[in-house]
């Protein structure tokens, strides 16, 4: 082994320790992604964790090897250029661990979309245990237990709306019991919005007369925050959504309420049609007079 | 009168004329020629003047987004900034740039006296400009205001009444179909036109990126131009392709539009790795290190780039099998593009190197793209996609692709044959700035967007709210584009001076061994006096290298000859 072989070995292992203590590191440096609150978020973040190495590493051997090569040899008096082209096995060679590399991204890649998209039971402070698999369109729900909380989610120019099980609404804040599967029926009655809180898992579109469906499970409670990620016109940027995770028994009072109100609501509206249907039978019957 | 010498040079026969056609003005000659140099010399400006027009609305844009909830510019404005921005930078810039010096210099790398359709050239480069008028037309109306890729059904009448959408679908489709007419030219001479001796083994490796890209435009083309035709049929003529309510599918306009904008990416890579192929040997005195190798990385690297147009859509209701598949060409694009990069680096390796703005820009290129490509890799894995999709860390992850590709690669390959296409060198000490300048830029608006896009900041918007530092990497993001605006003023400023007033360049500047080196600089409208026979890769040093055996005033040390060897790093 030349000097030159060795000095590139111990230059590449710098450069893994680096890139080990580099997590560690990211977390103090705004490098990280924002924490996940769902079991799905959390892989996602993994993922994007080990594919960040894998980047970083390339980036740093590419621009090691160039600027190395832009320094050594730089035209000087005297220096001929060694006029030498690949031999045969080279590129096999070169290609071989490129080929182990991707393999690797793909297989990891497809074991951890299958964990994004296996829908894990609710916890035992949750609304009712629950459990099965989805990858998005194709959710898989966990067999056996109870169902998770279904709920739908349509956006509509710049607003999201949901529907509870039992018919009960709610716009722009969507309340979830904590430690609960909630599954999020997409839907959009315009044009096509993406469904994206940033602490709950990857987002997914709503695209009109397409169905789609993703999932999360709020471990702590709080107020999560998100946007709309897909362009949808002048107030897209205001299309704003919260998620608010809160304790069970919290979250049926909740939803007690907000039915009350929607009834009382509903009823004021029906009583003043009333009032006014009559006001203006009797306004004709006061003019045929 | 003086004899000439007979013995030398035998009789040619000579054509002889009825006079001389009329002189015309420069700019009419220009305009009526079918020639590939004076299209191609259009296409150069007609896509560096649109690179003018996206830097502006690029900076308009970063300045509304410096601070948080700006009132600078309003919401439509911004969007109108945004869906003419994305337009101008792919379909007016990009690739037109590209093209335009594929079709200039192609021809001469392969010995062609011309281009197999002139006529079908020209024509192609006044369907782009008008593709380009009528969406600047807009602006006197109304500018579209659709997004960068006007997704049904907000693009449909329904919910994009105005007119400037349809300037906007006819103006992309427009071009696109230019492109697509420019590619069947630029292919059918390539096929046709090589110089006796010229294999495709043989043929120059900016020639091969030309034939793959050429391909690609084609077919990536060719879908577009339906698309935005079946688009402008669903707003004008009640049409369904695209309207979920009628049995058409607002899915199918994302898997079209992103097959072609997938293809103006690869486009444009290939573009850049093709330049950079052509430079590094020439600018380090080496041969490429594996002609062969590389030019199979080119084919490899179009088909599976346009497979990946999946990629865009991982949040799209589709089957999840079909983003495996997207995710699979993806990741497998590795392999071709590392070991392009692992021969480039082999190529410069105890090479000589002439760090010149040609080879700079290349070695910035290579650089800039690395981190675009790393990062590529990074969403194609289904989760990360799904996290970080259409945030503005996959957008800052795009533009280190593009800024590589289309503006330091196609800056190299500027500055690499601008001596060829004026017969002048463009200014050293501008060119140097320049690449800092930009490099610098690139890095720090790239820097602000991802750690703006870590903090769940989405693409398109034109104002946020102010939380987790979203205005201190806002504002780094805008200063860095500021710097790269700047970078690329300088480089176009070079240009435009250097045009008229560079130091004069004879026709081989750079020592290169190619054949548009052994035309005259700007080469002749028949390009070559004399096509050579074309014996390797390196014709243009077969050549030198006879004169000087021939001439034989000065003794020439033995040249070396190429040897096999192991790898570079030894």
């Amino acid at each position: 082994m030349d000097r030159a072989r060795k000095r590139l070995v111990a230059s590449l292992a710098l450069a893994g320790l680096a890139l080990a203590a580099l997590p560690a590191a990211a977390h103090a440096v705004p490098l990280s992604p924002e924490a996940g609150q769902s079991p799905n978020a959390d892989d996602s973040t993994t993922a994007y964790w080990v594919l960040l190495a894998i980047a970083a590493v390339i980036v740093v051997a590419v621009n090691a090897a160039l600027i190395v090569a832009a320094v050594r040899f730089r035209a000087r008096r005297g220096r001929e250029p060694a006029r030498v082209r690949a031999g045969r096995r080279i590129q096999l060679r070169a290609a071989g661990p490129l080929a182990v590399v991707a393999a690797a991204v793909f297989v990891f890649g497809i074991v951890m979309t299958t964990r994004v998209s296996d829908v894990e039971p609710s916890g035992r402070e949750g609304l009712e245990a629950s459990s099965s698999r989805t990858a998005q369109l194709d959710l898989s729900l966990p067999s056996g237990g109870a169902e998770p909380l279904r709920i739908l989610a349509s956006g509509q120019q710049w607003l999201w709306r949901y529907e509870y099980p039992d018919g009960t609404f709610s716009y722009y804040e969507l309340v979830v019991p904590v430690d609960t599967t909630v599954q999020l029926q997409l839907e959009s009655t315009d044009v096509v919005h993406r469904w994206w809180i940033p602490e709950l898992g990857g987002k997914f579109d709503a695209v009109p007369g397409r169905g789609n469906q993703t999932w999360f499970r709020a471990d702590e409670q709080g107020t999560y925050e998100g946007q709309s990620a897909a362009f949808s016109g002048t107030g897209y940027a205001a299309m704003r959504a919260r998620v608010r995770a809160v304790p069970v028994p919290e979250y049926e009072a909740w939803l007690d309420q907000q039915s009350n109100d929607i009834q009382d609501a509903q009823d004021a509206v029906q009583q003043r049609v009333q009032e006014l249907a009559g006001a203006e039978a009797a306004a004709a019957g006061g003019a045929q007079e | 009168m003086s004899t000439p010498p007979t013995a030398i040079f035998p009789p040619r026969p000579e054509v002889v004329t009825d006079g001389y056609p009329e002189r015309r003005p420069a700019w009419v000659q220009l305009a009526t020629s079918g020639d590939h140099k004076a299209v191609g010399l259009l296409y150069v400006g007609a896509a560096l003047s649109f690179l003018v027009l996206a830097v502006c609305e690029l900076v308009l844009m970063r300045v509304q987004l410096i601070v948080p909830e700006n009132t600078m510019i309003s919401a439509e404005i911004f969007d109108q900034l945004m869906s003419a921005y994305g337009a101008t930078a792919v379909v007016l810039f990009a690739v037109p740039l590209a093209l335009g010096l594929m079709g200039y210099v192609v021809p001469l790398q392969i010995g062609a006296r011309g281009t197999a359709f002139p006529r079908l050239g020209a024509l192609s480069f006044w369907l782009y400009l008008a593709g380009g008028i009528t969406l600047y037309a807009s602006f006197l109306y109304r500018p579209p205001d659709a997004g960068t890729n006007p997704l049904p059904p907000l693009s449909d009448t329904a919910f994009s009444p105005t007119a400037g959408v349809d300037a906007w679908i006819v103006g992309v489709g427009l071009a696109t179909l230019g492109f697509v007419l420019f590619a069947i030219n630029l292919l059918t001479t390539i096929h046709t036109q090589r110089a006796p001796g010229m294999a495709w083994r043989r043929m120059p490796l900016f020639s091969w990126a030309a034939t793959v890209s050429g391909y690609v435009v084609i077919v990536a083309g060719a879908v577009m131009v339906a698309a935005c035709a079946m688009l402008l049929i669903d707003r004008q003529f009640d049409g369904v392709f695209f309207d979920a309510g009628e049995g058409g599918s607002p899915i199918l306009w994302q898997h079209l539009s992103w097959f072609f904008f997938t293809g103006t990416y690869v486009v444009v890579l290939l573009f850049a790795f093709g330049a950079i192929s052509e430079i590094l040997p020439t600018f380090s005195g080496k041969p490429i290190f594996s002609h062969r190798a590389i030019a199979r990385c080119f084919v490899a690297v179009g088909p599976l780039g346009l497979l990946a147009w999946m990629q865009n859509m991982y949040t799209a209701p589709i089957p999840i099998g079909w983003t495996y598949f997207a995710m699979a060409a993806a990741v497998a694009l590795t392999i071709p593009v590392g070991l392009l990069i692992f021969n480039w680096v082999a190529t410069i390796w105890n090479g000589s190197l002439r760090l010149r703005a040609p080879l700079l820009f290349a070695l910035g290129a290579i650089s800039t793209i690395a981190f675009g490509l790393a990062g590529e890799l990074t969403y194609s894995v289904i989760p990360v996609g799904w996290l970080l999709d259409s945030t503005t860390i996959a957008q800052a992850d795009t533009y280190y692709a593009l800024v590589g590709g289309a503006v330091l690669g196609g800056f190299a390959a500027l500055h690499y044959w601008f001596p060829k296409l004026t017969g002048r060198l463009m200014g050293e000490g501008l060119a140097r700035a320049s690449f800092w300048t930009i490099l610098v830029g690139v890095h720090v608006m790239a820097i602000g967007m991802a750690l703006a896009g870590l903090d769940g900041q989405p693409v398109d918007i034109y104002r946020y709210y102010d939380g987790d530092d979203l205005g201190t990497y806002n504002l780094v993001a805008s200063v860095g584009t500021f710097v790269l605006a700047a970078g690329i003023l300088l480089t176009l400023g070079n240009a435009a001076y250097s045009a008229r007033r560079g130091v004069r360049a004879g026709a081989d500047p750079w020592r290169g061994s190619t054949l548009e080196w052994f035309a005259l600089s700007p080469p002749p409208p028949h390009n070559f006096d004399v096509i050579p026979d074309v014996r390797g890769t390196e014709p243009l040093r077969d050549i030198r290298d006879a004169v000087d055996r021939r001439s034989a005033v000065v003794e020439q040390p033995h040249r070396e000859p190429a040897r096999q060897a192991g790898p570079p790093v030894a």
